[in-house]
């Protein structure tokens, strides 16, 4: 019978595999969404490495273990093969060396198999065992090395061939309490009895704590109280470990800035989330895009977490399976905990029940420190999940611990041993199985709840890569001729600006420096993500992980008129807003000195740093102040707070584009951007009342064609219209159709030049008001430029 | 397309881990069971002993554990102060639904029904236990 459920159970556990496999295999047609690609097949030999040893060892079971559990080992080898699966979808290369470490660590179980049940071996040669170890460990300080090169010295080794000896002193040192408490049982607690066991598990921490290694070193004091309390079944030792625990993070947080920074990312990483808290933020989005069902095996992008195949693997696993896959996870770690729980409670004598309790409680304390560390449940310790994560000597000790489990646990014949006191056990279970509970609430507040506000983030690398792959809308002029469109094929998708003067308005969208302007301000439309039906967009990310193709939004820019006025501006620096004074559309809006977002990936750190600021938007961006000709424009019996409030100036012009923020100041100092003085203006020509600015005019959906992007502000009466049309007239132009006025100011040395015309009170055409702002030059090039643009403007209407 | 295999694949990846998780839980769930209803058989395995040691009056006494030592040793279930009974002299276990009657090695010898007891021995109702001059009848309450 135990035969037969195992074997089962295995095949389950094959089927799952075989499923993982074959999904990963077709990931890349689903990124492209395409059949036409370069399917993985690669995986495929970890996928038969594992099936043969898996075979093998249950058949080597079946003949020198024939009534173990049949529990223990399928689960092992589901979590030990996803985890290699998953780490090949990371890395080929350590793919590889993954399923060549699985298959000696089975080797070596296999030949575990047939040591005697008793396990007497190991009670006889505990000093020798630990005391190896511990020099092995010890021999880390000076001989250590990292095979990745950087990062603490924890492994011995040569020629690619590594060995981290924590690992095994972790088994050995429940192996050495479990035998030197077995032999005074029952125990008192009495420093003739604790004190060696301390000096030997101070030793281990002491080169632990030297090495900087926090996560082995709470393991270890976490398993040297589990033992010392399931042997003792004192709870002072819990509370003295805690209060230890507590100290031991106390002092590395004043000493060891390691330690201060996990802890300071831990409890608050929003902080820095760019630095310190890089990796617990990154880990928290990927749970977040796996969701329900995951992304899919190789469909999701885990890549973007740091360590993702040791340290951050329950996220990488999160991010592909989802809530689904994960709770499954757990819920295999809990039969195997369980499962050795229940070989703790069968075995014969106490030095087996203890060993047995030892090793659930060094499994569970182990997975619950790396999952909640990944789940910001914990502060983030690098120790690995057992069974799962990339590591030879974790994967080793792992299936030798899980031998000596199933060793302890066969021996059904003999009566268990008297069990003093069951209350230990029992807490230990309820411990780690409130542990994991916790855990996986978490998961579905972090997958389910958070999910949609994590996802949106800035630095959620995602949005860039799915750029990639979804073509991203176009922006187009009012008459549909394309301004930035998107270039190339799935998977290489590009973004193109087909006019890079307007790059200050318009803006990029730019995997490295983000994206500013238009394409910040009608992001969600041309990512798809707004203006596709909510069930294309649900469909999609289920689908795909990724949004539906983008929408096209078209601008009320006139590019004819857009460039003229790029060309009289030239090198100028300075703005030029040109609107339709009645229904607020922008028509030209130039800010100089500009740049050219084609070449942003070399040129934009300097562009970051340029004193002359190519990346702000001057007409919306740019405060100046207004100048007397301006304030004799708009002079009038109202209090100068009351009229500023009338003409805009206190408040941000609300349309898609990023503006700066208002100068609140009621002195005649006050400082505005060109396009509020466009808006004022434009009352002048439209009996006194300020439109409503509009740049996205429209956006193309799928399902109703073009549909109208309506202003986001209300018109405003803001002066009279006797005041407006008097001041129009007064104003008038000799000899030319539009009023007129010029404004200079000097601001910290610079001369500051302004320009305002518009269509009179009696226009019968389109209204216009064009504004022109210079920060040097001079009056005279200013009133050129205005009312060049305005007279094109004009004749072009005509 | 690519994606809509891809979700049933995936939606079936996931059946199978649920799947193997499920049957992991009900076959433990049936044997936990099971263990019960062993627990609960053995519990009703009753039996009564009438004691006569010597020429003393029978005491009847009455048993429900699984498990009941006779000798002349304070600690032992049934004692019996009677020199010819050693301290530990034989016991009575109840497994495989029935109840089986075993010599410690006394000095004296256990007899069943008169029939020198060395290996384990099945008892029945109305049976009779010598050890020393000390004779226990067996009386089972009848299996309804």
């Amino acid at each position: 019978m135990t035969t037969q459920r195992e074997s089962r159970l295995l095949i389950a556990a094959a089927v799952f595999l075989f499923l993982f496999s074959l999904i990963l295999t077709l990931s890349p047609a689903v990124r492209e969404r395409s059949f036409n690609v370069n399917y993985h097949f690669s995986h495929w030999i970890g996928f038969a490495l594992w099936l043969i040893i898996i075979i093998a060892a249950h058949q080597s079971m079946r003949r020198h273990l024939p009534d173990h559990d049949p529990y223990l080992f399928p689960a092992a080898a589901l979590l030990s093969g996803w985890g290699m699966l998953t780490i090949w979808r990371l890395d080929t290369a350590f793919g590889l060396r993954q399923s060549i470490w699985l298959t000696i660590s089975v080797i070596v179980f296999m030949i575990g198999l047939r040591l005697p049940n008793e396990l007497t071996f190991l009670r006889r040669y505990k000093y020798l065992l630990l005391t190896g170890s511990i020099l092995l460990t010890a021999f880390t300080l000076i001989f250590g090395t990292n095979p990745s090169g950087f990062g603490p010295r924890l492994w011995l080794g040569c020629c690619g061939i590594y060995f981290q000896p924590s690992e095994p002193l972790k088994l050995l040192l429940v192996v050495y309490l479990a035998s030197y408490l077995a032999n005074r049982a029952p125990i008192r607690i009495s420093t003739f009895i604790v004190l060696p066991s301390v000096v030997v598990t101070g030793i281990a921490l002491l080169i632990l704590l030297i090495q900087r290694d926090l996560g082995t070193a709470s393991i270890f004091i976490l398993i040297y109280t589990t033992v010392l309390f399931l042997a003792t079944g004192k709870r002072r030792v819990l509370l003295i470990s805690a209060a230890a625990l507590a100290l031991a993070g106390l002092v590395g947080y004043f000493f060891i800035d390691i330690i201060q920074i996990r802890i300071n990312g831990w409890i608050n990483p929003w902080n820095d989330p760019s630095g310190n808290s890089y990796q617990i933020i990154q880990s928290l989005l990927a749970i977040a895009n796996g969701g329900t069902l995951g992304r899919g095996p190789g469909i999701g992008n885990p890549g973007l977490v740091p360590v993702a195949i040791s340290d951050f693997i329950f996220t990488a696993i999160g991010e592909e399976t989802g809530l689904a896959g994960t709770l499954g996870l757990i819920g295999l770690l809990s039969l195997i905990l369980a499962r050795g729980l229940s070989a703790a409670y069968r075995a014969p004598d106490q030095f087996r029940r203890l060993l047995a309790g030892g090793i659930v409680a060094y499994l569970g304390i182990q997975s619950l420190l790396i999952i909640g560390g990944n789940l910001r449940l914990l502060p983030l310790t690098g120790v690995t999940l057992p069974f799962v994560s990339y590591g030879g000597s974790s994967l080793l000790t792992s299936f030798i611990a899980l031998l000596f489990l199933l060793k302890i646990g066969c021996d059904t014949e003999v009566e268990p041993a008297a069990l003093i006191d069951a209350r230990p056990f029992s807490i230990m279970a309820n411990l780690l199985g409130l542990g994991l509970i916790a855990a996986s609430l978490t998961i579905a507040w972090w997958a389910i709840i958070r999910s949609p506000d994590l996802l949106t983030r800035t630095d959620n690398g995602r949005r860039s890569i799915s750029d990639r792959y979804v073509p991203r809308g176009k922006l187009l002029d009012r008459s549909n001729a394309p301004i930035n469109i998107t270039q190339g094929e799935s998977g290489g998708y590009q973004r193109a600006y087909l006019y890079p003067q307007l790059a200050p308005v318009t803006g990029y969208t730019n995997p490295v420096f983000g994206q500013a302007g238009l394409e910040a301000a009608l992001d969600e439309y041309l990512r798809g993500l707004q203006g596709n039906p909510s069930s294309l967009i649900t469909i999609d990310h289920l689908l795909y992980g990724m949004p539906p193709p983008g929408l096209d939004v078209r601008l009320s820019i006139d590019l004819p008129l857009q460039q003229r006025a790029d060309e009289l501006l030239g090198a100028q620096k300075g703005a030029v807003v040109l609107l339709n004074a009645q229904n607020g559309e922008i028509l030209v809006m130039a800010s100089h000195p500009t740049y050219d977002p084609n070449q942003l990936d070399k040129t934009g750190a300097s562009l970051v740093q340029n004193a002359d600021a190519p990346l702000v938007n001057r007409a919306a961006q740019g405060l100046y102040p207004l100048g007397d000709g301006i304030k004799s424009l708009f002079t009038s019996d109202l209090k100068l707070n009351e009229l500023y409030k009338q003409l805009g100036f206190y408040t941000p012009p609300n349309l898609f584009l990023p503006v700066a923020p208002v100068d609140s100041s009621i002195t005649a100092n006050i400082r505005v951007s060109p396009l509020q003085m466009a808006l004022a203006a434009a009352a002048l020509s439209d009996h006194g009342i300020r439109p409503a600015p509009r740049i996205a005019l429209a956006v193309n959906t799928p399902q109703q064609g073009w549909v109208i992007l309506n202003p986001l502000s209300e018109s405003v009466q803001a002066l009279t219209q006797e005041f407006a049309d008097a001041q129009a007239a007064r104003y008038i132009a000799k000899g030319q159709p539009y009023w007129q006025q010029t404004s200079s100011v000097k601001q910290d040395k610079i001369e500051i030049n302004w320009y305002l015309a518009g269509a009179p009170p009696d226009w019968q055409g389109t209204p216009l008001t064009v504004v022109v702002l210079l920060e040097d030059g001079n009056i005279y090039l200013a009133q050129r430029i205005g009312s060049e643009v305005l007279k094109s403007a004009l004749n072009s209407s005509r | 397309m690519s994606g809509s295999i891809v979700l049933i694949l995936r939606l079936a990846l996931a059946l199978t881990l649920y799947a193997f998780l499920g049957w992991a839980l009900t076959t433990l769930w049936r044997d936990l069971q099971k263990q019960a209803t062993a627990l609960t058989t053995r519990r009703t395995a009753e039996i009564s002993l009438k004691v006569r040691a010597g020429s003393e009056e029978p005491v009847l006494r009455h048993f429900v554990q699984a498990e009941i030592t006779i000798g002349r040793d304070t600690t032992c279930d049934i004692f019996i102060s009677d020199d010819s009974v050693s301290a530990r002299h034989a016991r009575l276990t109840y497994h495989h639904t029935q109840w089986w009657l075993e010599d410690f090695g006394s000095t004296n010898g256990t007899r069943l029904n008169g029939q020198a007891v060395t290996t384990p021995t099945v008892l029945t109702n109305e049976d009779e236990i010598t050890c020393g001059a000390t004779t226990l009848v067996v009386a089972m309450p009848s299996k309804t």
